[in-house]
C-alpha cells in the first residue's frame, strides 16, 4: 500500500469512526422502567446520534444530586413538581429555545406548566377511582361516580387510599380535595371516605393487586394505575369524579448541560407527536400534554382537555405545592395515626344519624368529628410549612399536641353519638 | 439396573401428556401481557407480601450511590442495564438488536479468555472481566459497545418454502480499556424468561442425572454440567443459564445482580471492577453488601412462587397432532414434556409436582452453526442447555421483538428449530421434511405451550 492509500484508508476509517460514534444525553428521572424503555428506544431510533443514559433519582434524593456541585446532568425529566419549581427558582433551568406551539400550559383552570418557560409538562394523570365490577355487582354496591359516593356507609371496608406522606403522587390528589371542596370539607370528606378504606402506603401496587383481585372495591388512585392495568387485562374500570385534579410531569433542560443539543432533542422528541403517543402504551396510559394526539387516542381514554371544557373551577399549584408536607402530617395526624378511632367515630354518627337524624346532639357530635387543629389560613402560613419541609424539634411537638387534641375530639363526638343511638344511657 | 430405571424414568416422562388439572396450583391461566408475572395460587397472605416486595425489587430502577434511598442504591460502577425488568420486561425473554446501531437492550455478551479459573469456570479477561458492560456511573467509562452484524442464508424446506435465517457477528467498539486479546471468547446471550425457575429447582438431582443414562434414539446424548456453588463452596450439578452453568437460582438472581447491574450481594460481596478498572475500583458503594440478604430472599421467593402459564387449547386436534409430531421427531428426547419436582422447603407449594417444562436441563451438541467456542465449566463451546419450552407459545405477546436460542438470532418457533444441528440434527431434519400442514400442527403445539 502506497503511502497516500494508507492515509486515505485510516482517514476513512477514522470518518467511520466518527459517524458510528454516540454522543450520551444524560436525564435525570424516577419514572419506572416501563416508561423509561419505550421513550429509550423511540429517541435512540429516532436521533441514532445519541444514547440515552438515566440516572435515576427519587425526588428527594434527586434535589440533593442536582446541588452537589459535580453532577452533569443534561435534563430532568420527571413527576417531580416541586422539585422543578425549586430548581427554576433556584436558576437551574435554561429557558427553553424549542418550538412549544400545541402544548397549552393548562388544562381548563389548572395550570400544568411554567409560565415562563423554565419546564414544561410533559404529560400529565389524573386522580379518580378503579373499581372491581364483580366485586361491586356482588356487594350490591353501586358503581361510584363522585368523591362523596365512597362517604357512604355501604362502602365500610370495601375502599383502598393511598396515605400522602408514604405515597408520592397522594399529597396533590389530597390538596386537589382541599382545594375543590374548602378546607373544612375537603377534611371531613377525606375523613369520611378513610372511615371506610384500608390505608396503602405503597402507591404502585394496591390498584392491581388488591383492586384488581377483587379483595377491595375500589380505590382511590391516578388514571394510569388502573388504566394501565386495564389495558393489561385486569377486570377493573376507572372513573373521574367530578372535580378531577391532575398531576402533571415535567421537562427542563439544565442550564449547565453538558450536551446541550442533545439535551434540547430529547426534550423536542418527548414533546413530539410522536413522543406523545407512546404515553397510549398500554404499560403507561399517561395522558398527552398535546391536544392534538387525542385524535389518535385508544378507544374510551380520557382526554384532559375536552373534560376541562365542561368543567369549573381554578386550581392554585403553587399554593398546593407548598404546603404539601404540612398536609400530608395533617393528614397522618387526623386519618393514619387514629385510622381505628377515626372508624368508629364516623360508624357511631352513621348510626345516631339514621337512628335519630333530628337529635339536636348531632350538630355537636359533628363539630367534634370535624375539629382541625389548623384552620387554612395557618396551612398557608410559609414559616409553618417551611417546619415541615425541615423537620425539627418543634413540628414534632406540634404533631403530638394535633395528636393528643384530636384524640379528645374523636372521643367526645364518639360519646355523644353513641349517647344519641342509645348505646350510652 | 441403573439403565433400566433410567429408561423407566424416561418412558414415564415422556408419555404423559400435561393435564391442566393436575397443574393448577402452580399454573395460570392468565393469557394477558402479564402471564409470565403471576403468583401461584397457593400462596399465604405473608406469602403473598414476600411475592410483591421480590417483585417491586425486580421492577426497581437502582440508584447510582451515593444516596440517601439506601435500600435501591448500588447501580455500577459499571453495568448492562439499570433494573431487572430493562432485560426481563414483563417476565419475558429478551431479543437480540436487529442492526450494529443498536445497543443491546436485553442482550450480554460473556467474556472469557482460554483456561479456566480456580474452580474449572470460564477465564475471565485480566481487564474486562467475565462480561462485556457497556455502561459506567459519572466518571467511569463503560467497557464499550457491540454491534451485531448478520449474515442472511436461506434454508428451503421440503414443500419448497425458504426460510431465512440470520446469523449473526459481533463487533466490538468503543472498547475503553484497549483492544480485545485474538483469543477472547465471547458469547452472546439474550435474558430468559423468568418464570418456572422454582419448579426447575425442585426436580431432584438424581432424577436430572438419570437422565444422562436413559436410552435416547440415535445421535442423541446429554451430559450434566458440574458448576461451582459459592454458598456451598463446591461442585455441584448446573440447572440454569443457557449453558446450565449456575447451580441455583439463588446464584443466577445474585449473578445477574452483580453481572447485569453491578450490585453487589452476600454472594457475591465485591464491586465487578478488575484490577485495572482503576476508577471502577474508586467508585463509591452504597453498602456491603448492596442487596441485603432480605433483598435477596425476597427476589429469590418471588421467582420460586411465579407460576408458570399452563397449556392452552390442549384439545385443539391440531395441537394434539403437533405433539404427536413433536414426539415423533424426537423433539421430546430433549425436550422432555414431563418432570416430577420432589421435597422442596423454600417454597412447599412447589413440593411433588407433576410439571411440564419440556427441558432435560442437560447439556447437548448443538452443532457447529450455533457454537459460541466459549467452555463454561462442563459445557464445551459447542454444547447448550436444553431451554424449557412452557411458556413459550407467549413470548411474543409478552415482548413482540422477543428472540430464541441463546443469542436471539431466531426470530420465530420455525428459525429456531431450522438452527438445531449436533446432537438434534435429526429432529431438525424430520421438520425439513415435514409437509405444510404437519409443520403448521408442529408450531400450532409449540405456540399452545
Amino acid at each position: 500500500m502506497t503511502q497516500a492509500k494508507w492515509i486515505i484508508s485510516a482517514s476513512l476509517l477514522f470518518l467511520s469512526q466518527l459517524a458510528c460514534a454516540t454522543e450520551k444525553v444524560v436525564v435525570l428521572s424516577s419514572y419506572p422502567q416501563e416508561v423509561l424503555t419505550p421513550f429509550e428506544e423511540a429517541f435512540e431510533q429516532a436521533y441514532p446520534q445519541y444514547k440515552l443514559e438515566i440516572l435515576w433519582r427519587q425526588s428527594r434524593d434527586a434535589m440533593n444530586y442536582m446541588h452537589h456541585p459535580h453532577s452533569a446532568v443534561d435534563v430532568y425529566w420527571t413527576p417531580a413538581q416541586r422539585n422543578f419549581a425549586v430548581l427554576a427558582k433556584e436558576g437551574a433551568f435554561r429557558k427553553l429555545d424549542i418550538d412549544l406551539n400545541g402544548l397549552p400550559k393548562k388544562i381548563g383552570g389548572f395550570q400544568i406548566s411554567d409560565p415562563d418557560n423554565y419546564y414544561v409538562a410533559s404529560e400529565t394523570a389524573g386522580y379518580g377511582m378503579a373499581y372491581h365490577p364483580g366485586e361491586l355487582q356482588r356487594l350490591g354496591l353501586p358503581v361510584p361516580t363522585d368523591w362523596k359516593s365512597l362517604k357512604t356507609p355501604a362502602f365500610e371496608g370495601h375502599v383502598v387510599m393511598p396515605v400522602p406522606s408514604k405515597v408520592g403522587y397522594a399529597p396533590m390528589l389530597l390538596d386537589t380535595l382541599l382545594q375543590g371542596y374548602g378546607w373544612k370539607d375537603g377534611w371531613s370528606l377525606l375523613e369520611q371516605v378513610a372511615a371506610n378504606a384500608s390505608l396503602a402506603d405503597a402507591g404502585a401496587t394496591f390498584i392491581s393487586d388488591d383492586v384488581g383481585s377483587g379483595r377491595i372495591a375500589v380505590g382511590i388512585t391516578m388514571d394510569f394505575f388502573a388504566v394501565s392495568a386495564i389495558a393489561n387485562g385486569k377486570p377493573l374500570r376507572f372513573t373521574y369524579p367530578e372535580k378531577v385534579g391532575y398531576s402533571p410531569a415535567h421537562i427542563g433542560i439544565f442550564r449547565e448541560a453538558a450536551n446541550l443539543d442533545g439535551a434540547r432533542a430529547f426534550t423536542r422528541f418527548v414533546l413530539s407527536e410522536q413522543g406523545q403517543k407512546l404515553l397510549f402504551h398500554p404499560d403507561i396510559r399517561k395522558l398527552p400534554v398535546r391536544p392534538a394526539v387525542y385524535t389518535e387516542k385508544p378507544q374510551g381514554y380520557f382526554d384532559p382537555f375536552a373534560a376541562a371544557q365542561h368543567a369549573s373551577g381554578n386550581y392554585d399549584l403553587a399554593a398546593g405545592l407548598m404546603r404539601q408536607e404540612l398536609v400530608s402530617a395533617l393528614f397522618d395526624a387526623l386519618i393514619t395515626r387514629h385510622h381505628a378511632a377515626l372508624k368508629t367515630m364516623w360508624k357511631t354518627i352513621h348510626q345516631a344519624e339514621q337512628k335519630y337524624p333530628n337529635d339536636p346532639r348531632l350538630q355537636a357530635a359533628l363539630q367534634h368529628a370535624n375539629w382541625l387543629p389548623l384552620t387554612s389560613d395557618q396551612a398557608n402560613d410559609a414559616a409553618l410549612q417551611q417546619s415541615f419541609i425541615k423537620r425539627n424539634e418543634n413540628t414534632a411537638t406540634l404533631e403530638q399536641q394535633w395528636d393528643t387534641a384530636i384524640a379528645m375530639q374523636y372521643a367526645q363526638a364518639t360519646q355523644i353519638a353513641q349517647s344519641i343511638s342509645g348505646a350510652l344511657q | 439396573m441403573k439403565r433400566i430405571s433410567a429408561a423407566i424414568l424416561l418412558f414415564n416422562l415422556i408419555l404423559s401428556l400435561p393435564s391442566a388439572a393436575e397443574e393448577s396450583a402452580i399454573t395460570t391461566d392468565n393469557t394477558t401481557r402479564e402471564a409470565y408475572a403471576q403468583p401461584i395460587s397457593a400462596l399465604n397472605d405473608a406469602d403473598r407480601l414476600t411475592f410483591f416486595k421480590g417483585r417491586s425489587l425486580i421492577h426497581q430502577v437502582w440508584v447510582i450511590p451515593p444516596s440517601e434511598n439506601r435500600e435501591i442504591a448500588g447501580l455500577g460502577p459499571l453495568y448492562n442495564r439499570i433494573s431487572c425488568i430493562a432485560c426481563h420486561a414483563g417476565n419475558g425473554r429478551g431479543f437480540a438488536p436487529s442492526t450494529p446501531r443498536e445497543p443491546m437492550r436485553t442482550m450480554l455478551v460473556r467474556l472469557s479468555i482460554p483456561g479456566a479459573d480456580a474452580h474449572g469456570g470460564p477465564n475471565p479477561h485480566p481487564v474486562y472481566g467475565g462480561q462485556l458492560n457497556e455502561n459506567g456511573v459519572p466518571d467511569v467509562p463503560g467497557e464499550g459497545r457491540v454491534e451485531v452484524h448478520y449474515t442472511e442464508h436461506s434454508v428451503t424446506l421440503s414443500d419448497g418454502e425458504q426460510i431465512m435465517l440470520r446469523k449473526p457477528d459481533m463487533t466490538f467498539v468503543d472498547l475503553a480499556y484497549g483492544n480485545f486479546p485474538p483469543d477472547m471468547m465471547t458469547s452472546a446471550r439474550i435474558a430468559p424468561a423468568l418464570f418456572g425457575l422454582g419448579l426447575l429447582q425442585a426436580v431432584p438431582e438424581s432424577d436430572i442425572v438419570a437422565l444422562v443414562d436413559t436410552p435416547k434414539p440415535k445421535g442423541i446424548k446429554g451430559r450434566a454440567n458440574r458448576v461451582w456453588d459459592v454458598e456451598q463452596h463446591k461442585l455441584v450439578l448446573g440447572r440454569f443459564g443457557w449453558k446450565a452453568n449456575m447451580p441455583t437460582l439463588r446464584q443466577q438472581i445474585a449473578g445477574a445482580f452483580i453481572g447485569d447491574m453491578g450490585i453487589t450481594s452476600p454472594l457475591f460481596p465485591d464491586e465487578n471492577c478488575t484490577s485495572a478498572q482503576e476508577a471502577c475500583r474508586h467508585s463509591p458503594s452504597a453498602g456491603f453488601p448492596e442487596l441485603s440478604k432480605a433483598q435477596l430472599d425476597a427476589s429469590e421467593f418471588y421467582h420460586f412462587a411465579l407460576a408458570v402459564p399452563g397449556q392452552r387449547n390442549a384439545q385443539d386436534k391440531d395441537v394434539q397432532r403437533g405433539a404427536a409430531l413433536f414426539k415423533q421427531a424426537q423433539c421430546s428426547a430433549c425436550h422432555v414434556p414431563q418432570m416430577l419436582t420432589g421435597e422442596f422447603t423454600p417454597l412447599p407449594a412447589l413440593s411433588h409436582q407433576t410439571i411440564h417444562p419440556y427441558t432435560d436441563l442437560l447439556l447437548h451438541d448443538m452443532g457447529e452453526a450455533l457454537a459460541d467456542h466459549r467452555p463454561d465449566y462442563q459445557a464445551t463451546g459447542r454444547e447448550w442447555r436444553t431451554p424449557p419450552l412452557w411458556g413459550i407459545g407467549l413470548a411474543k405477546k409478552i415482548e413482540p421483538r422477543a428472540g430464541f436460542l441463546h443469542d436471539g438470532r431466531a426470530r420465530n418457533l420455525l428459525e429456531a428449530v431450522l438452527w438445531h444441528d449436533g446432537e438434534a440434527a435429526n429432529a431438525a431434519q424430520a421438520v425439513k421434511k415435514m409437509n405444510s400442514s404437519d409443520r403448521i400442527s408442529l408450531l400450532k403445539f409449540l405456540e399452545s405451550l
